[in-house]
């Protein structure tokens, strides 16, 4: 037993030594993971005070400090609606529990990484990518569809230093289309009213279906939806060889209104707040819709597994 | 293989003290190479090091930049990703190599004259400091691709900057001369390996050991093997004597250890055959061992069946030796051959005292003259 410990020791000691000997690096090429826990734990508690004021002021501005792109549209249509109608935003709850945290590697800017935080109030999780843009620009939420808390999100890949797996969004290995294909091939379903087979027919495409059904039903009202991907920034490998993907979709509502009517929405509903007069010649809605969507390895069509979305802007006549 | 494994450890060991030895002889007693001031002839406001310039990791770093009149200096140590992204629009010197003590390469990057933010801003510098007139960081180098970047503050520039640089081991003196210790170590763990004094052979408190002889290095080609019977005889007080063959004839062979890779301790019937030693003498009847009793049978003896007539008996007094008991004086007078003598007390006149007894109550000592 004392040989064993004495053996022990002394390999203990040399370990030390060698480990702490300065070596020289195998690859020097630039390369940096988006970032570390406490990053995020810094970034979440700026987000949260941030949010939270503007809530206090009803003030969309500060958002733009820590929101950007479809999200800041959306947060900010939010806004506009709330302060239209009188209403009161959730302020950013304090429970927050952020579950689940991947980061990927760059070599370039921007960085950007995925956050999984579990919101106790709404009953959701909010899968978000924060995105640094250059070393001199904040970090910035500038995706964050939701989920239901049945929703399990499929395993993603890592590398052997714990990095999630980026995907290019022009890169269909591994996967039946690439995820700028599966974005476009996803708007595409969302516009032919149900006759696409690209991808598969989920519950967003029926309620988003229901929901322009129920509008063309309106007698002397002709309505027209139009859906367009935008280009796919986000997508992280999964186990299985497929991508999870960050799509957003911009919907366009156009209606045209035969004289003598006027389409008007139900009082409270963010359309209301947008076109108080409602619209009794022609008139256009626009809508920024973020989806979470999964495109299996192999052969399988993508489906949405999440969302997040609401009204941008509204004209009338 | 014993004898291989100490060639090994002592190889390792002497590497592992040279290795030691050049650390402390290259990093010095401050465990660090300093080098500069290095003047750098620009008038832009950025130098910055290509990221396969700092190639290490685990290094302790040190930059030192001073500018004159009091400018504003920053010195930052980022990942390579943050600073090439941060000046890639400013003009600027870039380090494209860089070599100890002091032989550096550079190239003019042409670019806008400003930065797109303020250095002491940003949150993302591993180690950074600002100063006037000078600014100094010291960061140990992680296990990722870094730059250095000596940047200007405010409106000014970097006209007449000088640069010193510093790197070594943390506490590297220190760890050199524990390299040293623990080579030495080796060494002398291989030597003991060698000799068969390591920690290989499997020790049981029960063996005895004999020492192998050591063979000089320069016989060792040739003897390969020395065998070599050792006799032990072992006291009553566990003291080992070596005897000779002859006096270990008068002996019981109580054990025989075999020295040599794999072989097992001979039993004692073997041992004879093997030590060939005579035919040993009979052994004497071991004298019955006096039983302590207090006379009174327990309940365990008698539900043993012991008798108290067979308990025995507390053993008589001997009778005491006339001449210690009575302390009579004996005179012994010693003549010229140094032979002893007794002479009766009458004759003392004859003789002088010589000797006093040093204890006269002692019974036991008795007088000398």
């Amino acid at each position: 037993m004392r040989r064993a410990l004495s053996a022990l020791a002394a390999a203990a000691l040399l370990l030390t030594g060698c480990a702490a000997i300065p070596s020289e690096r195998d690859d020097t090429a630039p390369s940096k993971r988006a970032a570390a826990q406490a990053d995020v734990d810094a970034i979440f508690d700026r987000y949260r005070a941030v949010r939270n004021a503007a809530v206090g002021l009803l003030d969309p501005k500060p958002l733009s400090t820590v929101e950007s792109g479809p999200v800041l549209a959306i947060d900010t249509g939010s806004f506009e609606v709330s302060q239209r109608l009188s209403t009161t935003q959730d302020e950013e709850s304090q429970d927050l529990v952020v579950t689940d945290v991947q980061t990927p590697s760059f070599t370039k800017y921007p960085l950007w990484f995925m956050a999984t935080a579990f919101d106790p109030v709404g009953k959701v999780n909010r899968v978000q990518i924060f995105q640094r843009d250059s070393a001199v620009e904040p970090w910035l939420l500038v995706a964050a569809p939701q989920t239901v808390v049945s929703t399990e999100l499929p395993e993603l890949r890592q590398n052997g230093d714990g990095a999630a797996l980026a995907v290019a969004p022009s890169s269909k290995a591994g996967m039946k289309m690439s995820p700028q294909d599966a974005a476009d091939a996803y708007a595409r379903a969302l516009g032919s009213n149900g006759t696409s087979t690209e991808v598969e027919q989920d519950d967003f495409i029926r309620q988003m279906r229901d929901s322009f059904d129920a509008n063309s039903s309106l007698e002397g009202v002709g309505v027209t939806q139009d859906w367009a991907a935008e280009k796919v920034e986000h997508a992280l490998r999964t186990d299985d060889g497929g991508a999870l993907v960050f799509l957003t979709l911009l919907r366009l509502d156009t209606y045209d209104v035969q004289p003598g009517v006027t389409v008007s929405w139900p009082s409270g509903s963010p359309q209301e707040a947008f076109l108080a007069e409602g619209i009794s010649s022609s008139g256009k809605l626009r809508y920024y819709h973020q989806v979470l969507l999964y495109l299996p390895g192999g052969n399988e069509r993508p489906r949405a597994l999440g969302q997040y979305g609401g009204v941008v802007g509204a004209d009338a006549q | 293989m014993q004898t291989k494994a100490g060639w090994i450890v002592t190889i390792l060991g002497a590497l592992c003290a040279v290795a030691g030895l050049a650390i402390m002889i290259v990093l010095g007693p401050d465990s660090r190479f300093t080098t500069g001031p290095h003047e750098i002839d620009t008038d832009g406001i950025a130098v910055v090091t290509a990221p396969s310039v700092i190639s290490w990791k685990g290094v302790q770093v040190d930059v030192l930049a001073e500018v004159p009149v009091n400018k504003p200096v920053f010195v930052g140590i980022g990942n390579s990703v943050d600073v090439e992204n941060y000046v890639k629009d400013t003009r600027r010197i870039e380090v494209t190599s860089f070599s100890t003590p002091w032989s550096v390469r550079m190239r003019d990057v042409e670019g806008r004259e400003g930065l797109s933010g303020a250095p002491t801003a940003l949150d993302w510098w591993i180690a950074g400091s600002a100063g006037l007139g000078g600014a100094r960081v010291s960061t140990l180098l992680p296990d990722e691709t870094v730059s250095a970047a000596i940047l200007s503050v405010g409106s000014s520039n970097l006209q007449g900057l000088k640069v010193s640089y510093a790197y070594g081991i943390k506490g590297g003196f220190a760890k050199g001369v524990g390299l040293v210790l623990v080579g030495l170590g080796g060494v002398w763990g291989g030597a003991l390996i060698r000799r068969g004094e390591g920690y290989w052979e499997d020790e049981d408190e029960e063996t005895v050991f004999v020492r192998r002889r050591t063979i000089p290095d320069e016989e060792f080609e040739e003897l390969e093997e020395i065998e070599e019977v050792v006799y032990l005889y072992v006291d009553e007080n566990g003291v080992e004597h070596q005897i000779s063959p002859e006096e270990a004839a008068g002996y019981e062979v109580v054990e025989v250890v075999v020295e040599g890779e794999d072989e097992e301790p001979v039993e004692v019937e073997e041992a004879q055959d093997a030590a060939d030693a005579e035919p040993e003498p009979e052994p004497e009847p071991e004298p019955p061992r006096p039983r302590a009793t207090s006379g009174v049978l327990t309940a365990a003896d008698i539900l043993a069946g012991v008798d108290s007539s067979s308990m025995p008996e507390p053993e008589p007094e001997s009778e005491p030796e006339p001449d210690a008991k009575t302390g009579r004086v004996v005179y012994v007078y010693v003549d010229d051959s140094g032979v002893e003598h007794e002479v009766e007390e009458t004759e003392l006149d004859q003789f002088e005292m010589v000797d006093e007894p040093e204890d006269p109550d002692d019974p036991d000592r008795k007088g000398e003259s």
